[in-house]
Parts: structure tokens; C-alpha cells; sequence
């Protein structure tokens, strides 16, 4: 009987660690169909914890149409990469949940290879026109935003004042030129401060360089792709390298660095930083700097404004009633309420997020996306855009941008060609 | 794509049972003491090695020789058709246009060019240096051998904390607190393989210096002592005595380095990332193109196979210069 026991228990590790039992589409014990969805954060996390109230709720609502939502948390700590490389495994398994959570440029990459299927028949053009942003594919919806984001220039009210520089006519409505921007610094550096702005030119072991610097260059005129996926003629061309030059002048006048300490703002070292709607808790709560201190200013233009959007979204892997209807609940304004208050973000629907006060730094980001807000480059195979951006940011550290920019967008487009 | 692997697993396994056979046969036909339990017992205990290596070693590289000739996609796994040596002709010509395979062949070779002798010289300059008798040996035989049982991971993470180009940077804090100016070390793109290198050589020597303690203790100490005998100093019986007795483990070691280094990943993939062209390698490049987009596990199992063709090549090289010296 000892023996038995000893067999039986790590049979029972096994299958107790092995997660729910419950197969997507199919039938608990009571009957229900159970539908499955995947989320990209840890399930004890705020986000993840708001994503499952909403679950519950979906629960409560459709228990009489015998309808029951289940939910996976796999936790996107290694990257963008490691986190398609579970999608694609699971897909290979035939496992993949009917919703899936993915970071909405990928969206076209996703569309092409089938991953995630049309959703422009599960939502009306009224509930669509709801949503600041869709994510399209050959002009077909194939992800709904889960909440929206945008990034601006933090900076230091105390520097600037010291500084004598005057910023409060650079409104979101009327934002500043290249050209204010670069003076801006200039009196910054003048006044002795080490690093007038961080550009986060170092933040390119990830996506963070890419969304934060690419709204530059189509302010500066240039576009990365066009409609049959050509890289060449648009990442490399004349407006597109002004953009990159852009950041070069800002390196070689001394403005900004790759090597800038990632506390150098929030110690005073650094008068402007480029961040996200993210630096706005860490400023509040973890360096507890008073909103009169710090303020945001919105992305200079020069051609045109540009800014950054875009961020999380929903997609459909398989068209089942469960599953449209799971859908329509998560990418309700009541779940984007209850899921942006966990995460701090911009809410997706054009309904929410109006009561900012003026000039808040959310007011800004807000505001910002209506006015400016331009996603990154639909295209498949965004993230080889992504590496190949950061890596012309890195190439320009000491070379020419015109021979870098040539280069890359050349490779790049090699790769690109590949796509089946 | 499962029963394909029993298929050929119940191919190899009815191969093994007819040499286990033939084995037994040929005793019995050459009146060789052998006894056939003796030798089924041999086969079994080989088997489940054999099964493990069968399915993690040899069915992968099966698999990648076929998927070479395929476009197979990681996507659609088994969605992949025969295009014959199309992917060989893309590799060619992605070297040819400068591509950013060329790019990684060149980082490769300056890797490999530079990293062997190093860390080689290295690992033999620790090992001499722990040969010596002397108070407290083990505790520095522990510490030169200490980065090989952790993880390339940790180290590279390690590494990476140390070398920040920032001012918070470990390096450039202690840098800047003697006056001297901010370095960009993994940065720069003139420094970066050489960083790496540094850190491969760090990494993998303790291995090595532990292989050459053992084989510097087999040389005979006779042969040192008739060396001195002759008048010889000590740089003419490292020369004379030490380096010629250690020849075979040296070719070994040339070996494994050369191969190692060959396959360098983590450490870029780690420290520089993002396929960056200052430290992207072929290793890391093939990944980068069967594990992220566009996932093309046909192209990555080609270029996997010119790499072995290659590392094979160079090897067999080797032995065949070295070792006929050493006859």
C-alpha cells in the first residue's frame, strides 16, 4: 500500500500541475461551454487581478446561457519574442485560447500567418467608431484595443524656472517646432545642466526606443512602409533621414547621450525625459515628486505633429459564439474602465478619459493622441521593423545617417522579402 | 511529425536488435568467449542512452537536414514543401549582397580569431599557475573555475550590470572616482566584440586551465629534472618539456574552443541584443531567424548545416595538421 502511494504521488504532481483540465470549446461538468482566453500579465498582478473581475463578471452574466470564460495568465517577462514563441507553440498544439492578448503592432504579422481572425462582423460601426484606434490588416479589424497609450517630455518645473525658460505656451494644441525644442536644450546646457533631455537612445534591447522615437520621423516628414510592404524608398528616404538626423544633432550638440543614468531625471541630473503615461506612478509614488514639480510637454513637430499610440489588444483566434461574446464583454467601456484604473492608461474608448484637468499630464497624453496620435507602421514582420529601427539608432552613434539609414532599410528589406 | 519520429525510431531500433544479433553470431562463429546474456545485458544498458540520444540528439538533426530543403515556417510546421537547395541559394546570396549573414559570419570570425588563443593562453597560464605548489592553491583553482558552473545567462547579466555605459555604470563609477573619463564599453561598436570576447575567454577558461592541470600533472617529472640537469631555465623546459607533453590535450582543446566559439550566442543575444550588426553571430542569427520573425525554420536549418559542414571541415583540419606532427 506505501508503494502504491509513493507511485501515485508524483502521478498526482503531474496532473495537479498540469493547470485546468478544461479544454477551450468544450463542456464543464454543469454543461457550460467554456471558453478560454490568455492574458499577457501575471494573474496576481493590479492588471491581472482587474482582468479577472471582469472574468467573474462575464461568468455572472452568461451563466444562464450555460457560457463560462476562462482565464490563462502568461506573464510576458521575456520579451516580445518569448511571448509569440508560446502563442506559436500552442497554435502548433492545437491549444490556443479563443482570446489572446498581443501588443497591437504585431497585429499585421499576427493577421498574415492567421493567428487571430476578423472581427469586423462581432462589433457594429457604431461600437467600432468607439474606439480611438483599431487594429487593421489590409483594412480588415483584426484586434481591439485593450487601453491605449502616449508618451511626451517630462520635465523639471524647478530646472526650467532656474533656467529662466518659459514653456507654457507649448500647449498639446500648439505644440513646439524641432527648432524650440533644440533651444529648449541649448539654454538648458547653457545653464549647466549635464543632460538638457533623455531621448532614451539606450532603450534599445527592446521595443521602448522604437515607440518612443518613431513618431520623430513622420514629424519630420518621412513614413517607414508602404501597402505592398517596401521598406526602401520610405525608411530611407530624405524626410525619413532628417528625422534620424534629428536625433544625431541632439548627440553631437551634447543635448542628449546613450549613456544616460536611468534615475538621472528623476534626481534632477537630466531636464527633460521621454517616457510614457508609466512615469507618471513612478514620478508620484516612488520618487513622490508633487505634480508641481515635474509637468509634460507634448512631442515637437516639424512638418506635421506626430505622436506615439498604441499598446495592448484583444484578438479572436477562432470565430465561436463564446468567443464573440467574451469579446464584446472585455472590450466593453465598463471592462476598459475597470482595467485602466488598474493600470494607469489611457482608456481605448473615445467616451472615457475626458475629465482629465487641463494640463494634467494625462490631460496631455490624452489629448495628444486625439490630436497627433499616429500608430507604428502596419506591416508584417514589425518586429524585424523594430530591431532593425533600434538598430539604426545605434548605428547613428557614430556614423553618418545617411550611410546607417541606407544600410539597414536594405537589410531590412532583405529580411521582409523573405516573408512567405 | 510524431509518427514520422516512431517510424524512424522502430527503423533504428530493429538496426540495433539485428547488430546485437549479428554480434552475437559472429561470437559464437569465432568461438570467442562471449556470452550471449553478457552481451544483450551490454545492449540494454546502452539502450536508454541511446533512446535519449536518439530523440534529443539525433531525430533534431535529422529533422533539420530535411527541413534545410524545405520552406518550412515555424508557423506552419508542417505546412513546409521541398524547394531542393533554394535555401543554400538564399544563403549565398544574402552573403554576397552583404546581408546581415555576411555581417554575422564576419563578427563570427572575428570572434572565433580572437577568443581560442586567448582564452587558450589563458586557461594554460591559470593551469601553470595552480601547478605550483603553494599555500591556498585550491581556494584560486576554485575561483578560476568558479564562472564555468554558472549559468552563460547570469554571467552575461553580470557582465552587463558591470559594463553599463551610464554613469551609474559599476565600471564607469569606479572609473569616474579616479578622474578618469565615462567609457561606453559594450556600446561602442568598436569595443563591443572585444567586451564579449573578454567575457567568453573569462567564462570558459576555468574549464580548459582544469583539463590542462590534469594533463601537466601526467607530464613525467624525470623529464623536468634531466631538463635541468642540461642547463635548461624555465622558460626553455616550458618549451621543451611542458608545451611537447601537453600537445595532445592542447589539440583537444583547440578543438572544443574552436567549436565553442564557433557557436557563440547567449553572450550577444545577452549583452547586445536586438540582432544588433556589432555583435550579431551566426548562431544568433539563425535563432533570429527560426525562433522570431520571419521564423523561416527551413532557411535557419540550411545555413545550420553549412555551419556543421564547416566547423567539420575545419576540424577535420586540424587533427589531420596537428596530429600527423604529433606521429
Amino acid at each position: 500500500m506505501k508503494k502504491l502511494c509513493l507511485l501515485a504521488l508524483p502521478i498526482l504532481v503531474l496532473t495537479s500541475c498540469g493547470g485546468s483540465s478544461e479544454k477551450d470549446g468544450g463542456q464543464d461538468s454543469s454543461g457550460n461551454t467554456i471558453v478560454k482566453v490568455m492574458f499577457h500579465v501575471d494573474g496576481q498582478s493590479e492588471e491581472g487581478m482587474a482582468y479577472k473581475k471582469r472574468i467573474n463578471a462575464f461568468n455572472s452574466a452568461y451563466k444562464s446561457q450555460k457560457i463560462k470564460a476562462s482565464a490563462d495568465f502568461v506573464a510576458r517577462t521575456q520579451g516580445t519574442t518569448s511571448y509569440e514563441q508560446v502563442l506559436i507553440s500552442m497554435k502548433q498544439e492545437g491549444t490556443l485560447p479563443s482570446i489572446i492578448t498581443f501588443d497591437s503592432p504585431n497585429c499585421s504579422t499576427y493577421a498574415h500567418y492567421k493567428l487571430v481572425v476578423n472581427v469586423d462582423d462581432v462589433f457594429t460601426e457604431e461600437e467600432k467608431n468607439e474606439f480611438i484606434t483599431l487594429n487593421r490588416y489590409q483594412g480588415k479589424t483584426y484586434g481591439i484595443p485593450i487601453q491605449e497609450s502616449s508618451a511626451g517630455f517630462y520635465y523639471n518645473k524647478t530646472i526650467f524656472a532656474e533656467a529662466g525658460i518659459d514653456v507654457s505656451g507649448y500647449t498639446v494644441e500648439n505644440p513646439w517646432t524641432f527648432d524650440q525644442f533644440k533651444d529648449v536644450c541649448r539654454r538648458l546646457k547653457d545653464h549647466g545642466v549635464a543632460t538638457p533631455v533623455d531621448m532614451r537612445l539606450d532603450a534599445t534591447r527592446d521595443e521602448t526606443a522604437t515607440y518612443l522615437l518613431y513618431p520623430f520621423i513622420y514629424a519630420a516628414g518621412g513614413d517607414f512602409v508602404d501597402e505592398n510592404g517596401k521598406v526602401t524608398g520610405h525608411l530611407n528616404s530624405n524626410a525619413s533621414k532628417r528625422g534620424f538626423q534629428f536625433f544625431k544633432d541632439l548627440v553631437t550638440n551634447g543635448y542628449t547621450s546613450y549613456s544616460v543614468g536611468a534615475t538621472d531625471f528623476f534626481t534632477g541630473k537630466a531636464g527633460m525625459y521621454l517616457s510614457s503615461g508609466w512615469t507618471i506612478p513612478d514620478l508620484l509614488h516612488k520618487y513622490k515628486k508633487n505634480r508641481d514639480e515635474w509637468g509634460l510637454l507634448p512631442y515637437p513637430k516639424d512638418v506635421t505633429a506626430a505622436s506615439a499610440t498604441g499598446s495592448w489588444s484583444y484578438g479572436l483566434t477562432k470565430d465561436t459564439e463564446a468567443g464573440r461574446a467574451l469579446l464584446k464583454w472585455l472590450s466593453t467601456p465598463e471592462s476598459a474602465q475597470v482595467i485602466t484604473d488598474a493600470t494607469g492608461m489611457i482608456p481605448a474608448h473615445k467616451t472615457l478619459g475626458n475629465d482629465y484637468e487641463i494640463n494634467s499630464a494625462e490631460y496631455v497624453l490624452r489629448k495628444q493622441l486625439e490630436l497627433s496620435g499616429t500608430p507604428r507602421p502596419e506591416m508584417v514582420g514589425y518586429s524585424k521593423f523594430s530591431a532593425y529601427f533600434a538598430n539604426i539608432i545605434n548605428g547613428i552613434y557614430n556614423q553618418e545617417v545617411n550611410g546607417v539609414v541606407d544600410s539597414f532599410t536594405s537589410s531590412l528589406q532583405t529580411e521582409l522579402d523573405k516573408i512567405k | 511529425m510524431f509518427q514520422i519520429a516512431i517510424i524512424i525510431f522502430a527503423v533504428l531500433l530493429f538496426i540495433f536488435g539485428v547488430v546485437v544479433f549479428v554480434d552475437v553470431l559472429l561470437a559464437k562463429k569465432n568461438n570467442t568467449k562471449y556470452h550471449t546474456k553478457q552481451v544483450i545485458t551490454a545492449f540494454l544498458f546502452i539502450l536508454p542512452a541511446a533512446i535519449f540520444a536518439f530523440f534529443f540528439i539525433a531525430l533534431p538533426i535529422l529533422y533539420s537536414l530535411g527541413y534545410a530543403f524545405t520552406d518550412t515556417g515555424l508557423f506552419e510546421p508542417d505546412g513546409g514543401k521541398f524547394i531542393g537547395f533554394e535555401n543554400f541559394k538564399a544563403a549565398f546570396e544574402e552573403i554576397k549582397n552583404g546581408g546581415t549573414l555576411a555581417i554575422a559570419i564576419k563578427n563570427t570570425a572575428i570572434f572565433v580569431v580572437l577568443v581560442v588563443p586567448l582564452q587558450i593562453t589563458v586557461a594554460l597560464l591559470l593551469a601553470l599557475f595552480c601547478n605550483v605548489k603553494y599555500k591556498g592553491r585550491t581556494i584560486f583553482k576554485v575561483c578560476f573555475f568558479a564562472p564555468v558552473v554558472i549559468s552563460l545567462a547570469v554571467t552575461s547579466y553580470l557582465w552587463l550590470i558591470l559594463l553599463d555605459p551610464s554613469s551609474d555604470g559599476l565600471m564607469n563609477t569606479i572609473l569616474m572616482s579616479f578622474g578618469l573619463p565615462q567609457q561606453e564599453f559594450l556600446r561602442n561598436p568598436d569595443t563591443t566584440m572585444i567586451w564579449i570576447v573578454i567575457v567568453s575567454a573569462w567564462q570558459g577558461a576555468g574549464y580548459q586551465m582544469l583539463i590542462f592541470s590534469s594533463a601537466l600533472s601526467g607530464i613525467r617529472k624525470d623529464l623536468y629534472e634531466a631538463a635541468r640537469m642540461d642547463g635548461c631555465n624555465a622558460w626553455k623546459r616550458f618549451w621543451k618539456v611542458t608545451l611537447p607533453g601537453l600537445k595532445p590535450t592542447l589539440l583537444y582543446i583547440l578543438i572544443t574552443v574552436f567549436i565553442g566559439a564557433c557557436r557563440i550566442m547567449v553572450q550577444p543575444m545577452l549583452m547586445v541584443g536586438s540582432y544588433d550588426p556589432k555583435a550579431i553571430t551566426i548562431s544568433y542569427f539563425m535563432y533570429g531567424q527560426a525562433y522570431d520573425f520571419p521564423y523561416l525554420v527551413g532557411y535557419s536549418s540550411a545555413i545550420a548545416l553549412l555551419m556543421t559542414i564547416f566547423t567539420g571541415t575545419i576540424t577535420f583540419l586540424q587533427r589531420k595538421l596537428l596530429g600527423e606532427k604529433r606521429k
